[in-house]
């Protein structure tokens, strides 16, 4: 008798217990799951990235950039004759202007991009720079940040003023270098620029890239460029407060 | 006579235990079949609520861009009114500096009148007292013996001053007129 051809009771019973095994662990992935219910209320997820349309840097409350919003028409209403300059806010209610804008005056009046008439309240003059610091009693629309640093040579600057008292005009160009100041105005280098300036463009505000000011417009040269008193001229006037007098009115 | 004795297969015996496994694959397999069943059905259904639901916000996503194409044309038109606006404005606020300008430079013009009337008013009274002065004191001195000498002398030094009175109004005039 053949013994050896019979399967063992225990292998037989094993077999059916590995098939199940293998069924259960392979076929639980292999078979589909059941689908998750539809959610009622679908979230949309947001683009991380997604800003709003172009057109943003152009916004303000009156549609007038900052550029413009800060710039300020200065009218002096002299002793015997009537002159016109430009300026630009460097606070709520404090103007920065050329020293010679101011000069000789019995009024000052100064007016906004928008026409509005501001009421000035004093004005003071530096000594060693062609600086004023006019303060009004209401408040200005806008005003910049200053620079830090002057700019360098190849630099953009862009100017915005009310050349011969017209309209406010923006104008552009680039930082050709230093020089010593021609009119002796100024202790010190000024800046010279290719940016067009005309007579009404002093006290006009040369801003950077960026919207900052880098310099006050004072004079042009004979080659039509433009001279401004640095930033770093601006910044050490505006520290110390002995370096202005106040504006004598007509004798 | 009978033939020989036929070989007789062995009967097939059925191996035993085989049933139950076989009557397990089968209720597996149909365990198997009802699983996969549902489950189609139901990823039909699922699919179909997706489907409906793409095309709802197909649906939705076109009419916001026609939506946002209104409101780009109008937020266009906007800006250039906008532009407009902002233009006009502008030359408003010029005109009324320009307007200002000429309102200064007319006053100071007025003032400036004013103070050369003044003065032309006050160079023809002193001319006008001096020339008097001079006629009196001619008409004295046609009769110079019926007066005091001293008398004459202090009413000429009088007409003195005010034609020197005069020509300093004049001066004053000349400078005005200068300006």
């Amino acid at each position: 008798m053949k013994r050896g051809t019979r399967r063992p009771a225990a292998r037989r019973a094993v077999v059916p217990v590995v098939i199940a095994v293998a069924l259960g662990t392979t076929g639980c992935g292999v078979l589909p799951s059941l689908p998750e219910p539809v959610p009622s209320n679908i979230v949309p997820s947001r683009p991380a990235a997604l800003e709003p349309a172009g057109g943003g840097d152009s916004l303000s409350p009156d549609g007038f950039d900052a550029v413009q919003r800060m710039a300020v028409r200065i009218r002096n209403v002299g002793c015997d004759e009537l002159s016109t300059g430009s300026g630009f806010a460097v606070g709520d209610h404090t103007l920065i202007t050329n020293r010679h804008v101011v000069a000789n005056s019995d009024n000052l009046q100064v007016s906004t991009y928008d026409g509005r008439d501001i009421e000035v309240g004093t004005a003071a003059t530096a000594g060693l720079a062609d600086l004023a610091i006019v303060r009004t009693r209401e408040e200005l629309p806008s005003f910049p940040e200053l620079a830090r640093r002057d700019p360098e040579q190849g630099d953009e600057v862009m100017i915005a003023g009310y050349p011969s008292g017209g309209e406010l005009t923006i104008t552009s160009g680039r930082v050709v270098g230093s020089t010593r100041d021609p009119l002796h105005a100024n202790l010190g280098e000024v800046l010279v620029t290719d940016a067009k300036v005309e007579p009404g463009s002093s006290g006009s505000a040369a801003l950077d890239t960026r919207g900052r000011v880098i310099g006050v417009v004072y004079a042009k040269t004979a080659e039509d460029d433009s001279l401004l008193v640095p930033i770093s001229t601006v910044r050490e006037m505006l520290a110390d407060a002995d370096e202005f007098t106040a504006v004598a009115g007509c004798r | 006579m009978p033939g020989p004795p036929a070989l007789v297969a062995p009967a097939r015996r059925a191996r035993p235990g085989a049933a139950p496994w076989l009557a397990l694959a089968l209720v597996a397999t149909l365990v198997l079949a009802g699983y996969l069943w549902v489950t189609t059905t139901q990823w039909q259904a699922t699919s179909a609520q997706w489907e409906s639901e793409a095309h709802r916000y197909a649906s939705q996503v076109a009419t916001l861009d026609l939506q946002l194409d209104g409101a780009n044309a109008e937020l266009a038109a906007a800006r250039d009114q906008l532009a407009t606006a902002t233009g006009r404005i502008s030359e408003l606020a010029n005109e009324k500096a320009q307007l200002g300008d000429q309102r200064v430079a007319s006053q100071q013009y007025l003032d400036y009148q004013m103070r050369v009337s003044e003065a032309a008013a006050k160079v023809a009274v002193a001319l006008g007292q001096c020339v008097d002065g001079q006629d009196e004191l001619i008409t004295y001195l046609g009769d110079a013996d019926a007066y005091d000498p001293g008398d004459l002398r202090r009413f000429r030094n009088q007409v003195d001053d005010l034609c020197d009175q005069a020509r300093d109004a004049n001066r004053a005039l000349q400078q005005e007129l200068d300006q």
